[in-house]
Protein backbone atom coordinates (compact mmCIF):
# COMPACT_ATOMS: atom_id res chain seq x y z
CA UNK A 1 0.00 0.00 0.00
CA UNK A 2 1.26 3.48 -0.71
CA UNK A 3 1.25 6.86 0.74
CA UNK A 4 -1.50 8.17 -1.12
CA UNK A 5 -3.57 4.85 0.12
CA UNK A 6 -2.92 5.10 3.38
CA UNK A 7 -3.97 8.80 3.19
CA UNK A 8 -6.70 8.18 2.21
CA UNK A 9 -7.75 5.66 3.95
CA UNK A 10 -6.85 7.45 7.00
CA UNK A 11 -8.68 10.36 6.01
CA UNK A 12 -12.03 8.44 5.22
CA UNK A 13 -11.55 6.82 8.65
CA UNK A 14 -11.82 10.30 10.20
CA UNK A 15 -14.76 11.62 8.42
CA UNK A 16 -16.46 8.06 9.74
CA UNK A 17 -15.55 8.46 13.23
CA UNK A 18 -16.58 12.50 12.87
CA UNK A 19 -19.79 11.32 11.47
CA UNK A 20 -20.62 8.84 14.47
CA UNK A 21 -19.06 11.65 16.93
CA UNK A 22 -21.31 13.98 15.80
CA UNK A 23 -24.54 11.63 15.55
CA UNK A 24 -23.96 10.31 18.98
CA UNK A 25 -23.65 14.27 20.14
CA UNK A 26 -26.78 14.73 18.32
CA UNK A 27 -25.23 17.81 16.70
CA UNK A 28 -24.54 19.79 20.15
CA UNK A 29 -21.31 20.51 22.03
CA UNK A 30 -18.11 20.81 20.10
CA UNK A 31 -19.87 20.44 16.39
CA UNK A 32 -22.08 23.18 16.66
CA UNK A 33 -18.94 25.75 18.06
CA UNK A 34 -17.01 24.64 14.99
CA UNK A 35 -20.35 24.99 12.91
CA UNK A 36 -20.68 28.54 14.35
CA UNK A 37 -17.33 29.52 13.91
CA UNK A 38 -16.98 28.25 10.06
CA UNK A 39 -20.42 30.50 9.65
CA UNK A 40 -19.10 33.46 11.41
CA UNK A 41 -15.64 33.37 8.67
CA UNK A 42 -17.85 32.73 5.41
CA UNK A 43 -21.06 34.80 6.37
CA UNK A 44 -19.37 38.19 4.83
CA UNK A 45 -17.93 36.47 2.28
CA UNK A 46 -21.58 35.31 1.37
CA UNK A 47 -22.91 38.27 2.03
CA UNK A 48 -20.87 40.37 -0.42
CA UNK A 49 -21.53 37.75 -2.90
CA UNK A 50 -25.05 37.84 -2.15
CA UNK A 51 -25.60 41.74 -2.43
CA UNK A 52 -23.38 41.77 -5.50
CA UNK A 53 -24.74 39.00 -7.46
CA UNK A 54 -28.36 39.00 -6.37
CA UNK A 55 -29.57 41.77 -8.90
CA UNK A 56 -27.73 39.74 -11.95
CA UNK A 57 -29.08 36.29 -11.13
CA UNK A 58 -32.64 37.62 -10.40
CA UNK A 59 -32.09 38.92 -13.83
CA UNK A 60 -31.16 35.51 -14.72
CA UNK A 61 -34.11 34.38 -13.08
CA UNK A 62 -36.38 36.72 -15.29
CA UNK A 63 -35.12 36.06 -18.25
CA UNK A 64 -35.73 32.42 -17.90
CA UNK A 65 -39.18 32.55 -16.71
CA UNK A 66 -40.37 35.15 -18.96
CA UNK A 67 -42.28 32.30 -21.06
CA UNK A 68 -44.30 31.50 -18.21
CA UNK A 69 -44.67 35.42 -16.96
CA UNK A 70 -47.99 35.78 -18.56
CA UNK A 71 -49.81 32.84 -17.66
CA UNK A 72 -48.84 33.36 -14.23
CA UNK A 73 -50.00 37.08 -14.25
CA UNK A 74 -53.44 36.12 -14.93
CA UNK A 75 -53.70 33.17 -12.82
CA UNK A 76 -52.75 35.48 -9.69
CA UNK A 77 -54.63 38.31 -11.12
CA UNK A 78 -57.89 36.06 -10.48
CA UNK A 79 -56.28 34.17 -7.30
CA UNK A 80 -56.07 37.95 -5.79
CA UNK A 81 -60.00 38.45 -7.06
CA UNK A 82 -61.31 34.86 -5.03
CA UNK A 83 -58.66 36.32 -1.99
CA UNK A 84 -60.29 39.70 -1.47
CA UNK A 85 -63.83 37.78 -1.71
CA UNK A 86 -62.13 35.38 0.91
CA UNK A 87 -60.93 38.26 3.13
CA UNK A 88 -64.17 40.05 3.33
CA UNK A 89 -66.01 36.63 4.52
CA UNK A 90 -63.16 36.21 7.04
CA UNK A 91 -63.37 39.95 8.29
CA UNK A 92 -67.29 39.50 9.29
CA UNK A 93 -66.25 35.85 10.76
CA UNK A 94 -63.65 37.18 12.83
CA UNK A 95 -65.59 40.27 13.98
CA UNK A 96 -67.84 37.66 15.14
CA UNK A 97 -65.72 35.53 16.62
CA UNK A 98 -64.34 38.33 18.42
CA UNK A 99 -67.52 39.43 20.22
CA UNK A 100 -68.43 35.90 21.13
CA UNK A 101 -64.53 35.29 22.99
CA UNK A 102 -65.58 38.55 25.22
CA UNK A 103 -69.11 37.47 25.69
CA UNK A 104 -67.16 34.04 26.62
CA UNK A 105 -64.48 35.78 29.03
CA UNK A 106 -61.91 34.08 26.24
CA UNK A 107 -58.67 36.05 26.15
CA UNK A 108 -59.05 37.76 22.48
CA UNK A 109 -56.50 36.40 19.61
CA UNK A 110 -53.14 37.75 20.43
CA UNK A 111 -50.92 39.23 18.42
CA UNK A 112 -47.28 37.46 17.78
CA UNK A 113 -44.15 39.97 17.32
CA UNK A 114 -41.94 38.76 14.78
CA UNK A 115 -38.49 39.61 13.27
CA UNK A 116 -38.16 40.41 9.82
CA UNK A 117 -35.27 38.78 8.35
CA UNK A 118 -33.78 38.09 4.77
CA UNK A 119 -31.74 34.94 3.56
CA UNK A 120 -28.38 35.10 2.13
CA UNK A 121 -26.90 31.52 2.07
CA UNK A 122 -28.81 28.31 0.44
CA UNK A 123 -27.37 25.18 1.08
CA UNK A 124 -24.10 23.40 0.27
CA UNK A 125 -26.17 20.86 -1.83
CA UNK A 126 -29.49 19.49 -3.16
CA UNK A 127 -29.44 17.36 -0.14
CA UNK A 128 -29.10 19.98 2.43
CA UNK A 129 -32.08 22.05 3.93
CA UNK A 130 -30.48 24.57 5.59
CA UNK A 131 -30.87 28.43 5.31
CA UNK A 132 -29.28 30.97 6.68
CA UNK A 133 -30.86 34.46 7.51
CA UNK A 134 -29.58 37.70 8.55
CA UNK A 135 -31.01 38.52 11.68
CA UNK A 136 -29.57 37.06 15.13
CA UNK A 137 -29.58 36.63 18.74
CA UNK A 138 -29.19 40.65 19.25
CA UNK A 139 -32.34 40.46 17.30
CA UNK A 140 -33.84 37.93 19.87
CA UNK A 141 -33.97 34.85 18.11
CA UNK A 142 -33.62 31.71 19.91
CA UNK A 143 -33.19 28.31 18.86
CA UNK A 144 -36.39 26.64 18.37
CA UNK A 145 -38.35 29.46 17.08
CA UNK A 146 -40.81 28.76 14.43
CA UNK A 147 -40.20 30.72 10.56
CA UNK A 148 -42.84 31.64 8.15
CA UNK A 149 -43.17 33.79 4.78
CA UNK A 150 -46.62 35.13 3.43
CA UNK A 151 -47.53 31.60 2.79
CA UNK A 152 -47.37 29.86 5.77
CA UNK A 153 -44.80 27.93 7.90
CA UNK A 154 -41.22 27.85 6.22
CA UNK A 155 -39.24 26.14 9.10
CA UNK A 156 -37.79 26.50 12.38
CA UNK A 157 -34.32 28.11 13.59
CA UNK A 158 -31.88 25.73 15.09
CA UNK A 159 -28.20 27.37 14.97
CA UNK A 160 -28.44 31.29 16.01
CA UNK A 161 -24.91 33.81 16.45
CA UNK A 162 -24.92 37.23 17.25
CA UNK A 163 -26.59 38.56 13.93
CA UNK A 164 -27.30 35.48 12.07
CA UNK A 165 -29.14 32.33 12.56
CA UNK A 166 -29.74 28.81 10.63
CA UNK A 167 -33.24 27.58 9.70
CA UNK A 168 -34.07 24.26 9.09
CA UNK A 169 -36.64 24.15 6.77
CA UNK A 170 -39.96 22.09 6.78
CA UNK A 171 -38.85 19.46 4.31
CA UNK A 172 -36.14 18.78 6.33
CA UNK A 173 -36.33 14.95 7.38
CA UNK A 174 -34.82 15.61 10.86
CA UNK A 175 -38.20 18.62 11.48
CA UNK A 176 -41.35 17.21 12.99
CA UNK A 177 -44.36 19.47 13.17
CA UNK A 178 -47.60 19.00 15.45
CA UNK A 179 -50.47 19.97 13.62
CA UNK A 180 -54.12 20.12 13.30
CA UNK A 181 -56.52 19.48 10.17
CA UNK A 182 -58.89 21.82 10.56
CA UNK A 183 -61.71 20.46 8.81
CA UNK A 184 -61.65 17.69 11.27
CA UNK A 185 -59.70 19.20 14.04
CA UNK A 186 -57.71 16.44 14.73
CA UNK A 187 -54.37 16.23 15.58
CA UNK A 188 -51.40 14.86 14.22
CA UNK A 189 -47.35 15.45 13.23
CA UNK A 190 -46.34 15.99 9.93
CA UNK A 191 -41.99 15.57 8.97
CA UNK A 192 -39.93 16.48 6.15
CA UNK A 193 -38.44 13.95 3.32
CA UNK A 194 -36.09 16.28 2.13
CA UNK A 195 -38.00 17.77 -0.34
CA UNK A 196 -41.50 17.68 -2.14
CA UNK A 197 -44.72 17.07 0.06
CA UNK A 198 -44.48 16.56 3.89
CA UNK A 199 -45.21 13.16 5.76
CA UNK A 200 -48.78 13.26 7.89
CA UNK A 201 -49.13 10.44 10.35
CA UNK A 202 -52.35 11.10 12.39
CA UNK A 203 -52.36 8.14 15.44
CA UNK A 204 -55.74 9.35 16.48
CA UNK A 205 -57.65 10.13 13.56
CA UNK A 206 -61.40 9.16 13.01
CA UNK A 207 -62.15 11.37 10.43
CA UNK A 208 -60.77 11.33 6.71
CA UNK A 209 -58.72 13.80 5.59
CA UNK A 210 -59.78 15.14 1.68
CA UNK A 211 -56.87 17.16 -1.00
CA UNK A 212 -57.07 20.70 0.01
CA UNK A 213 -57.63 20.30 3.33
CA UNK A 214 -56.07 23.12 5.55
CA UNK A 215 -53.99 21.78 7.88
CA UNK A 216 -51.81 24.05 10.58
CA UNK A 217 -49.68 23.90 13.44
CA UNK A 218 -51.21 22.79 16.54
CA UNK A 219 -49.38 25.11 19.27
CA UNK A 220 -47.03 22.63 20.77
CA UNK A 221 -43.71 23.54 19.37
CA UNK A 222 -45.08 26.45 17.16
CA UNK A 223 -47.71 29.05 17.49
CA UNK A 224 -51.03 27.45 16.64
CA UNK A 225 -53.06 28.34 13.86
CA UNK A 226 -49.88 28.79 11.13
CA UNK A 227 -50.70 27.23 8.07
CA UNK A 228 -48.40 24.32 7.04
CA UNK A 229 -50.11 23.46 3.99
CA UNK A 230 -52.55 21.71 2.41
CA UNK A 231 -53.45 17.97 2.34
CA UNK A 232 -52.24 16.20 -0.89
CA UNK A 233 -53.86 12.74 -0.46
CA UNK A 234 -57.08 11.83 0.59
CA UNK A 235 -57.11 9.43 3.20
CA UNK A 236 -59.48 7.14 5.37
CA UNK A 237 -59.42 6.69 9.04
CA UNK A 238 -59.06 3.13 9.90
CA UNK A 239 -60.06 2.00 13.81
CA UNK A 240 -55.97 0.91 15.50
CA UNK A 241 -54.45 2.73 12.30
CA UNK A 242 -52.38 5.75 11.73
CA UNK A 243 -53.69 7.71 9.46
CA UNK A 244 -51.29 8.08 6.36
CA UNK A 245 -51.09 11.16 4.02
CA UNK A 246 -48.88 13.79 2.84
CA UNK A 247 -49.06 17.89 3.18
CA UNK A 248 -48.08 19.87 0.39
CA UNK A 249 -46.27 22.90 2.39
CA UNK A 250 -48.12 26.48 1.74
CA UNK A 251 -44.80 28.17 1.57
CA UNK A 252 -42.65 27.87 -1.45
CA UNK A 253 -39.59 26.63 -0.04
CA UNK A 254 -37.27 27.20 -3.05
CA UNK A 255 -38.38 30.79 -4.05
CA UNK A 256 -38.32 32.17 -0.29
CA UNK A 257 -35.92 35.64 -0.20
CA UNK A 258 -37.55 37.06 3.24
CA UNK A 259 -39.02 35.18 6.30
CA UNK A 260 -40.50 36.48 9.42
CA UNK A 261 -38.99 34.93 12.49
CA UNK A 262 -41.80 34.45 15.29
CA UNK A 263 -40.10 36.16 18.50
CA UNK A 264 -42.79 36.30 20.55
CA UNK A 265 -43.89 32.73 21.24
CA UNK A 266 -41.37 30.57 23.19
CA UNK A 267 -41.48 27.39 22.21
CA UNK A 268 -42.41 24.28 24.28
CA UNK A 269 -39.01 21.89 23.63
CA UNK A 270 -36.52 25.06 24.20
CA UNK A 271 -38.07 26.51 27.41
CA UNK A 272 -36.95 23.06 28.98
CA UNK A 273 -33.25 23.01 27.19
CA UNK A 274 -32.18 26.55 27.65
CA UNK A 275 -32.60 28.26 31.02
CA UNK A 276 -31.45 31.67 29.20
CA UNK A 277 -34.30 31.57 26.89
CA UNK A 278 -37.06 33.55 29.04
CA UNK A 279 -34.95 36.28 29.63
CA UNK A 280 -33.73 36.92 25.96
CA UNK A 281 -37.40 36.62 24.74
CA UNK A 282 -38.54 39.08 26.88
CA UNK A 283 -35.98 41.80 25.90
CA UNK A 284 -37.37 41.06 22.54
CA UNK A 285 -39.57 43.79 22.43
CA UNK A 286 -37.05 46.44 23.49
CA UNK A 287 -34.43 44.57 21.22
CA UNK A 288 -36.06 44.22 17.59
CA UNK A 289 -38.15 47.38 18.11
CA UNK A 290 -36.91 48.61 13.92
CA UNK A 291 -37.70 45.12 12.69
CA UNK A 292 -40.30 43.91 14.84
CA UNK A 293 -43.66 43.37 13.35
CA UNK A 294 -46.79 41.50 14.15
CA UNK A 295 -48.38 38.12 12.83
CA UNK A 296 -51.70 37.06 13.66
CA UNK A 297 -51.99 34.27 15.73
CA UNK A 298 -54.58 32.30 18.49
CA UNK A 299 -52.70 31.59 21.31
CA UNK B 1 5.83 26.87 -4.76
CA UNK B 2 4.39 23.83 -3.53
CA UNK B 3 3.19 26.09 -0.75
CA UNK B 4 2.05 28.42 -3.12
CA UNK B 5 -0.40 25.94 -4.86
CA UNK B 6 -1.95 24.31 -1.85
CA UNK B 7 -2.79 27.91 -0.69
CA UNK B 8 -3.95 28.59 -4.39
CA UNK B 9 -6.31 25.06 -4.29
CA UNK B 10 -7.60 25.46 -0.80
CA UNK B 11 -8.73 29.51 -1.92
CA UNK B 12 -10.00 28.19 -4.87
CA UNK B 13 -12.34 26.14 -2.75
CA UNK B 14 -13.38 27.97 -0.44
CA UNK B 15 -14.39 30.32 -3.41
CA UNK B 16 -16.18 27.93 -4.49
CA UNK B 17 -18.13 26.83 -1.32
CA UNK B 18 -19.52 30.65 -1.14
CA UNK B 19 -20.37 30.53 -4.92
CA UNK B 20 -22.28 27.44 -4.12
CA UNK B 21 -24.29 28.64 -0.97
CA UNK B 22 -24.87 32.14 -2.93
CA UNK B 23 -25.29 32.39 -6.66
CA UNK B 24 -26.50 28.59 -6.96
CA UNK B 25 -28.20 28.54 -3.39
CA UNK B 26 -31.85 28.08 -2.70
CA UNK B 27 -33.75 30.08 -5.36
CA UNK B 28 -31.10 31.67 -7.58
CA UNK B 29 -29.80 29.72 -10.52
CA UNK B 30 -31.13 26.14 -9.50
CA UNK B 31 -31.72 24.85 -12.86
CA UNK B 32 -34.96 22.02 -12.95
CA UNK B 33 -34.74 22.38 -8.86
CA UNK B 34 -30.92 21.47 -8.54
CA UNK B 35 -27.58 23.21 -8.71
CA UNK B 36 -24.38 22.27 -10.07
CA UNK B 37 -21.80 20.59 -7.03
CA UNK B 38 -19.05 23.33 -8.19
CA UNK B 39 -17.08 22.22 -4.91
CA UNK B 40 -16.43 18.54 -6.32
CA UNK B 41 -16.18 20.15 -9.62
CA UNK B 42 -12.95 22.28 -8.05
CA UNK B 43 -11.45 19.37 -6.27
CA UNK B 44 -11.56 17.44 -9.72
CA UNK B 45 -9.93 20.50 -11.87
CA UNK B 46 -7.52 21.12 -9.28
CA UNK B 47 -6.04 17.53 -9.01
CA UNK B 48 -3.56 18.08 -12.01
CA UNK B 49 -2.00 20.52 -10.74
CA UNK B 50 -0.57 19.97 -7.57
CA UNK B 51 0.44 16.27 -5.78
CA UNK B 52 -1.58 12.84 -5.16
CA UNK B 53 -1.62 14.09 -1.20
CA UNK B 54 -2.66 17.65 -1.73
CA UNK B 55 -5.91 16.84 -3.73
CA UNK B 56 -6.74 14.06 -0.81
CA UNK B 57 -6.12 16.48 1.68
CA UNK B 58 -7.67 19.29 -0.61
CA UNK B 59 -10.88 16.64 -1.02
CA UNK B 60 -11.37 15.94 3.15
CA UNK B 61 -11.06 19.49 3.34
CA UNK B 62 -13.71 21.23 1.32
CA UNK B 63 -16.02 18.07 2.48
CA UNK B 64 -15.37 19.12 6.15
CA UNK B 65 -15.97 22.93 5.34
CA UNK B 66 -19.39 21.99 3.57
CA UNK B 67 -20.43 19.87 6.17
CA UNK B 68 -19.87 22.84 9.16
CA UNK B 69 -21.92 25.35 6.52
CA UNK B 70 -24.61 22.50 6.16
CA UNK B 71 -27.49 20.87 8.24
CA UNK B 72 -26.12 17.35 7.27
CA UNK B 73 -24.17 15.09 9.97
CA UNK B 74 -20.94 16.39 10.34
CA UNK B 75 -18.59 14.37 7.95
CA UNK B 76 -20.47 12.75 5.57
CA UNK B 77 -18.96 15.00 2.86
CA UNK B 78 -16.24 14.87 4.01
CA UNK B 79 -15.85 11.52 3.37
CA UNK B 80 -17.57 11.75 -0.14
CA UNK B 81 -15.04 14.29 -1.65
CA UNK B 82 -12.32 12.39 -0.31
CA UNK B 83 -13.03 9.46 -2.51
CA UNK B 84 -13.57 11.91 -5.42
CA UNK B 85 -10.48 13.49 -4.79
CA UNK B 86 -8.79 9.97 -3.96
CA UNK B 87 -9.89 8.75 -7.65
CA UNK B 88 -9.43 11.86 -9.38
CA UNK B 89 -5.41 11.99 -7.87
CA UNK B 90 -5.35 8.63 -9.57
CA UNK B 91 -6.74 9.47 -12.81
CA UNK B 92 -5.78 13.28 -13.41
CA UNK B 93 -3.14 12.06 -15.79
CA UNK B 94 -5.35 11.33 -18.31
CA UNK B 95 -8.23 13.40 -18.15
CA UNK B 96 -5.30 16.24 -17.65
CA UNK B 97 -5.06 16.81 -21.64
CA UNK B 98 -7.95 16.23 -23.27
CA UNK B 99 -10.66 18.27 -23.17
CA UNK B 100 -13.62 15.39 -23.92
CA UNK B 101 -11.31 13.16 -21.04
CA UNK B 102 -11.92 16.26 -18.75
CA UNK B 103 -15.62 16.45 -19.36
CA UNK B 104 -16.07 13.22 -18.68
CA UNK B 105 -14.13 13.13 -15.91
CA UNK B 106 -16.33 15.80 -14.53
CA UNK B 107 -19.43 14.00 -14.95
CA UNK B 108 -18.71 10.64 -13.51
CA UNK B 109 -16.58 11.48 -10.48
CA UNK B 110 -19.72 13.99 -9.53
CA UNK B 111 -22.19 11.58 -10.02
CA UNK B 112 -20.07 9.33 -7.96
CA UNK B 113 -19.67 11.78 -4.82
CA UNK B 114 -22.81 12.28 -5.32
CA UNK B 115 -23.96 8.85 -5.14
CA UNK B 116 -21.53 8.20 -1.90
CA UNK B 117 -22.96 11.11 0.20
CA UNK B 118 -26.52 9.56 -0.65
CA UNK B 119 -25.56 6.06 0.59
CA UNK B 120 -23.82 7.66 3.95
CA UNK B 121 -26.20 9.82 4.67
CA UNK B 122 -28.56 7.00 4.56
CA UNK B 123 -26.52 4.81 6.78
CA UNK B 124 -26.06 7.71 9.04
CA UNK B 125 -29.99 8.38 9.50
CA UNK B 126 -30.80 10.97 6.97
CA UNK B 127 -33.27 9.29 4.95
CA UNK B 128 -31.37 10.56 1.71
CA UNK B 129 -32.01 7.66 -0.36
CA UNK B 130 -35.13 8.00 0.43
CA UNK B 131 -36.01 11.28 -1.16
CA UNK B 132 -38.32 12.23 -3.22
CA UNK B 133 -35.88 13.46 -6.72
CA UNK B 134 -33.05 11.63 -4.94
CA UNK B 135 -32.13 10.48 -8.76
CA UNK B 136 -32.07 13.84 -10.02
CA UNK B 137 -30.44 15.13 -7.25
CA UNK B 138 -27.39 12.60 -8.33
CA UNK B 139 -27.45 13.30 -11.82
CA UNK B 140 -28.24 16.95 -12.50
CA UNK B 141 -25.06 18.63 -10.67
CA UNK B 142 -23.08 16.26 -12.48
CA UNK B 143 -24.76 17.48 -15.96
CA UNK B 144 -24.27 20.70 -14.76
CA UNK B 145 -20.95 20.08 -13.73
CA UNK B 146 -20.47 19.17 -17.28
CA UNK B 147 -21.45 22.55 -18.45
CA UNK B 148 -18.71 24.08 -15.94
CA UNK B 149 -16.48 22.38 -16.36
CA UNK B 150 -14.64 23.80 -19.58
CA UNK B 151 -14.65 26.97 -17.75
CA UNK B 152 -13.63 26.07 -14.33
CA UNK B 153 -10.92 24.02 -15.57
CA UNK B 154 -9.62 26.50 -17.84
CA UNK B 155 -9.34 28.58 -15.02
CA UNK B 156 -7.26 26.49 -12.68
CA UNK B 157 -5.29 25.92 -15.63
CA UNK B 158 -5.00 30.19 -15.93
CA UNK B 159 -4.10 30.32 -12.15
CA UNK B 160 -1.83 27.32 -11.85
CA UNK B 161 0.03 27.83 -14.72
CA UNK B 162 1.72 24.07 -15.12
CA UNK B 163 4.79 23.62 -16.60
CA UNK B 164 5.01 19.38 -16.71
CA UNK B 165 1.32 18.92 -17.22
CA UNK B 166 -1.05 21.13 -19.32
CA UNK B 167 -4.26 21.33 -20.19
CA UNK B 168 -5.25 23.07 -23.86
CA UNK B 169 -8.87 24.04 -23.82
Amino acid sequence: MNRVTILFLALVSLGFIIATFDVRSDGDGVANVLREGTQSVFTPFQKGVDWVTTPVVGFVDGVSNLAGLRDENDRLAERVRELEAEVRATDALEEQVTQLELINGLEVAGELATVTARLYSGGVSPFDNARFIDKGASDGIVVGQAVVDEDGLVGRVDLVSANDARIRLITDPLVSVGVRVQSTNETGIVSGRGDGPLRLEMFRANEAVYVGDLVVTDGSRFPPGLVVGTIAETADAEVGFVLRSSVEPAANLSEVDYVKVIVGFTPVDVSLEESTTESVTSTTASTTSSTTTTVQGDS
Amino acid sequence: MLRSRVVIAIAAVAIAIVLQTTVFGSGRIEPFGVAPALVTLVVIAVAPYVEDEVTILLGFTGGILMDLIGSGTLGLWAMSLTVVAFIASRISGRYADSVVRSLLAAFVLTLVGQLVYVILGTLFGQETAGEPNVVSKIVLPAMWNVILAYPVFWLMRVVFRPRDRSFVP
